[in-house]
């Protein structure tokens, strides 16, 4: 088991040098896109430090709570798709057939899938949160050790999130779009207190958009210094892994080869 | 007449080839859903805690239905600056250019007629939804009117923008960041998420003095507080920020041209 384990590691650690590799040979376009996403998310967050400051929306709730906010969800998403570039198209592979180059390889489908290619601009929002949470929160070191093992809980969320939902593609034919729209419902929620919502959706963002574990326990965890909260987050991050590997697996017996003649460098 | 004909035929076939996306159409409309409905639960909690019944003249059922306005012309906005990159680095660009018909008139048309049709089926969708959401608004009839007499500026105020970014391909590898930062400027300093009514005194002079005011905020608040002086006000701006970015796009363009170097083959 711990052998397996060190064989996967190894074989994603090998991914990451590769695709780094493969983004520098096209540096400018790397930077410009890793910046871009940068300078965006900053502009997001000014405008909602100034609207929080702006209007009594949640009680309690100033500038480095809103960052806390924006700085995991940000530093989730970016280090989740900047490793697992392929999960964001994982909807168009399917539903194009391309999953053929890489039923080829040895061990298993999935981790090949996911970790073959980085996604540059998540890379910058991945940077964005940690900088962020450092220059605005100002946290001592309990708050940042807690901060980066919950954006790696938030990570791993992400990626069992966007599996699930390219997944779909198994079943409903092109399922792009709907995977898209999902994850942007997702992304959406995370970056509001839940505080917002009430009872009903509250349950939706449990369970089909499950933005309560993408920011809602992991703010209140650090609000709060509270472990149970982090637990309750990785707990999630965990479960929706595991569902997307279920459905994952259980949608290739359904896969159509699209009989496309591809190489990979 | 004749030279008026074939952009026209180009708007149409844009325009129509656009409804074949049902699946597109499908996930706009859900992530339109989540985002009213996101801001219906911001704006309730924010008027119940500050005890207020309007914001600068709007009152919670203005901002549902400004929101809704706004959301459809962001939401409807096509990616020009993506097929303009793919031109100029394929090179397939050259191709146009042997056309009979003006590149930038010839993407503005296919543009228009795309945005007409999103836009159009986006607002049903939106004003269904902000119906449920905040009930029929005041001046419904005349808000429309004088919104439907801003927007074709809007649009191709809008477009003027990203045909700027979108040239920047013939100097850069790449400008998919360039045309995020400028999509994420259009949400925020044109009012997307906020009338500029809302923004301190001392941005909203900063924000009417930029263009992106005309193609968010001008249309949408028109919609809601139909104002005769208002619209004067809304179509002077746009006709001067068209001309500006026009002569500016015609200039860029231009000198654009003298870098494409052709091979024979």
């Amino acid at each position: 088991m711990f052998d397996k384990l060190k064989n996967y590691l190894a074989l994603a650690a090998a991914y990451v040098r590769f695709n780094v590799k493969s983004q520098l040979e096209y540096r400018t376009a790397f930077i410009s896109q890793a910046v871009a996403m940068f300078i965006n998310d900053c502009a997001w967050l000014a405008y909602f430090i100034m609207l929080f400051d702006r209007f009594p929306i949640v009680r309690g709730w100033h500038a480095p709570d809103v960052a806390t906010l924006w700085a995991v969800t940000a530093a989730g998403f970016g280090i989740g798709h900047c490793l697992f570039g392929n999960s964001l198209a994982l909807a168009r592979i399917i539903t194009n057939g391309e999953l053929d180059t890489w039923l080829l390889y040895p061990r298993a489908l999935l981790p090949h899938v996911v970790l073959g290619r980085m996604n540059a601009s998540s890379f910058g929002d991945a940077v964005f949160g940690y900088v962020v949470y450092f220059l605005i929160v100002r946290p001592d070191l309990p708050h940042m050790v807690l901060f980066t093992s919950l954006t790696f809980s938030v990570a791993l969320l992400f990626l069992g999130f966007s599996v699930l939902t390219g997944s779909l593609s198994f079943y409903v034919g092109n399922g792009e779009s709907l995977s898209e729209g999902w994850r942007n419902a997702l992304i959406a929620f995370s970056t509001y207190p839940t505080e917002l919502f009430d009872g009903k959706v509250k349950l939706l963002l449990f369970t089909l958009i499950p933005a309560a574990f993408v920011s809602g326990f992991p703010v209140e965890a650090l609000q709060k210094m509270s472990l149970l909260h982090a637990a309750y987050s990785l707990g999630g991050a965990l479960t929706m892994v595991t569902v997307a590997v279920f459905v994952f697996h259980h949608g290739l017996k359904r896969y159509e080869s699209g009989n496309m003649v591809a190489l990979r460098g | 007449m004749s030279f008026l004909k074939k952009y026209w035929a180009i708007a149409w076939i844009a325009g129509k080839s656009n409804l074949a996306y049902a699946g597109e159409v499908g996930s706009r409309m859900f992530f339109l859903t989540v985002i009213l409905y996101i801001f219906m639960c911001l704006w309730k909690t924010t008027f119940a805690n500050a005890g207020a019944t309007n914001f600068a003249g709007y009152t919670p059922r203005d901002i549902i239905w400004y929101l809704a306005f706004a959301e459809c012309i962001m939401m409807s906005s096509p990616r020009v600056t993506p097929l303009i990159d793919e031109d100029v680095r394929t090179g397939s660009i050259a191709v146009q250019l042997v056309r009979p018909l003006s590149y930038p008139l010839y993407r503005l048309a296919s543009n228009f007629g795309e945005q007409v049709v999103k836009f159009a089926v986006t607002a049903v969708a939106a004003f269904l939804i902000a119906l449920l959401f905040a009930g029929v608004p005041e001046n419904f009839v005349t808000g429309f009117l004088f919104a439907l007499l801003v927007l074709p500026f809007a649009f191709v105020l809008d477009f003027l923008g990203y045909l700027l970014v979108g040239l920047c391909a013939f100097w850069f590898e790449d400008t998919t960041g360039l045309a995020l930062i400028y999509s994420r400027l259009t949400m925020i300093a044109g009012g997307m998420l906020l009338p500029l009514e809302l923004f301190p005194e001392q941005f909203q002079v900063v924000l009417r003095s930029l263009p992106f005011a005309y193609i968010v905020n001008g249309p949408a608040r028109l919609f809601v507080h139909p104002d005769a002086e208002a619209l004067g006000m809304v179509l002077v701006n746009q006709i001067v920020w068209i001309a500006i970015l026009g002569l500016a796009a015609a200039a860029v363009f231009k000198k654009a041209l003298n870098r494409i170097a052709l091979n024979g083959g």
